[in-house]
């Protein structure tokens, strides 16, 4: 038996309140990260992803104070990102509840950031993210919410943390963020097959069918979802029954 | 009965505390290792690293080795049930040894082993209540390899590999019960009752 595939509800969270948009911007408010957080947990959620969408609340005590809350009353694990720039951070997220925490824009500047805190906590608790724009035949990594060409390529970059200690990879399209097109498998496919390491696919889900693509056709060991979680469209449970029906390996014994 | 949860001063301590409290126990997180020796029941928790860890409880090494070994209700947690072994690919130097075997690198499909996965346990009472090939959450890079007969549960990623291992009242798990949901809860209070048991 492989391992199953996982289905991570995502809070994008700013000013502590959980929101939406579409391609980083017009956000929308949806809720608060604990209450959101429990929710998913008892619909089957395999894991919670927090992300600080504006790094709004970066290295502060309102982050720490808001995912000690989220981590309050769950047993599956969390992941915290957004804004966390220094070793110092990444110890201080951890402390407050989080078991992982995903970097992006400092792991861009200093990459040497990444073996560093690899090498204290454990490569299970450094995720990079990496948010991808296509340009021709390739993709490029952007920093700062998706606001900034780094002028790296995604595949290269992907390769690299890995090298570098990164113990999985959160991949978001930028091109199908916010658009619930669907994820972009092309560039799921790719990052996966280059790497060891677990892939967590991101942006683009709108529907039921969209998951299944990506953990089949695109690879991917984990999916990623937000906006078909908030509104109520469908639960995680419903999420997984069909996957299930398509003999998609998934963590039984939770019904919601 | 007081339990102690080892603080190695990295990772997250917050979710194996509550599930421990769940269980209706009282926990007490400690940085000193010297309080490690007049604990009524220990837990070692699955963050951070081999060599580091064992750096903390070096100084008191073979006084805590006297104590579990005497009976004293103790149980590791990932990288928490490797330190319990003699040693480990990960690190140079000396487990806490009061099981026999080593720890080696994992050879799976994609490392670290990051997810769910099945637990099928020999029906040792640690799993009292949890159905057979129940899924747990896995995070390791790294696994047992006993060189005595201890395992009470095994898991295939890539190769077969001991989940769970107990030595009378020593217990590990490579999974992580306190991030493994409902069924992860029930294991922690199975553990909590059979320390209780013991006394």
């Amino acid at each position: 038996m492989p391992l199953t595939k996982r289905i991570i509800p995502c809070l994008d969270v700013k000013d502590g309140v959980v929101v939406k948009g579409v391609c980083f911007r017009n956000l929308k408010s949806v809720g608060d990260p604990p209450t959101l957080a429990v929710a998913y947990q008892d619909q089957g959620a395999d894991e919670i992803v927090f992300l600080d969408v504006k790094a709004s609340l970066a290295g502060a005590e309102t982050l720490r104070s808001a995912v000690q809350k989220t981590a309050e009353n769950l047993f599956i694990p969390l992941t915290v990102g957004g804004g966390i720039r220094l070793f110092n951070d990444v110890r201080l997220t951890l402390k407050a509840g989080a078991d992982k925490t995903s970097v992006n824009t400092a792991a861009v500047q200093d990459p040497s950031l990444i073996s560093k805190c690899a090498n204290a906590f454990g490569s299970q608790c450094i995720v990079v993210a990496i948010d991808a724009k296509r340009v021709g035949d390739s993709w490029e990594v952007y920093t700062r919410s998706g606001t900034q060409p780094s002028g790296l390529d995604a595949i290269e970059w992907a390769k690299e943390v890995c090298d570098r200690g990164a113990g999985e990879i959160l991949l978001t399209s930028m091109d199908a963020d916010g658009t619930k097109m669907g994820y972009d498998i092309a560039l799921t496919r790719t990052v996966v097959r280059a790497v060891g390491v677990p892939v967590i696919a991101s942006g683009g889900c709108g529907t039921i069918d969209h998951v299944v693509e990506v953990l089949t056709k695109g690879e991917a060991d984990a999916a990623l979802a937000a906006s078909i979680f908030h509104y109520g469209q469908h639960t995680v449970g419903e999420v997984k029954r069909i996957l299930e029906s398509k003999g998609v390996p998934i963590r039984k014994g939770v019904v919601a | 009965m007081k339990i102690s949860i080892m603080d190695y001063g990295v990772g997250n301590l917050h979710s194996i505390s509550k599930g421990i409290e769940r269980a209706g126990s009282q926990v007490r997180v400690i940085s000193n290792p010297e309080d490690l020796l007049s604990s009524d029941c220990i837990v070692f928790p699955g963050v951070g690293a081999f060599g580091a860890a064992m750096d903390t409880l070096r100084p008191i090494l073979p006084q805590l080795r006297e104590r579990i070994k005497s009976g004293v209700p103790t149980i590791g947690v990932c990288l928490g049930m490797q330190i319990l072994f003699e040693k480990s690919e990960e690190s140079p130097g000396a487990g806490v040894a009061v099981l026999k075997g080593e720890v080696l690198k994992l050879k799976g499909p994609r490392i670290p082993q990051m997810g769910w996965n099945d637990v099928v346990s020999t029906g040792d009472a640690l799993f009292e209540g949890v159905p057979d090939g129940t899924q747990f959450y896995f995070a390791n890079s790294y696994v047992c390899r006993p060189a005595e007969s201890v395992e009470i549960a095994e898991s295939e990623y890539g190769q077969r590999f001991p989940s769970a291992v107990r030595k009378g009242n020593t217990f590990g798990v490579q999974f992580h019960p306190e991030k493994s949901g409902a069924p992860g809860l029930r294991l922690l209070s199975n553990f909590v009752r059979l320390a209780e048991g013991s006394m």
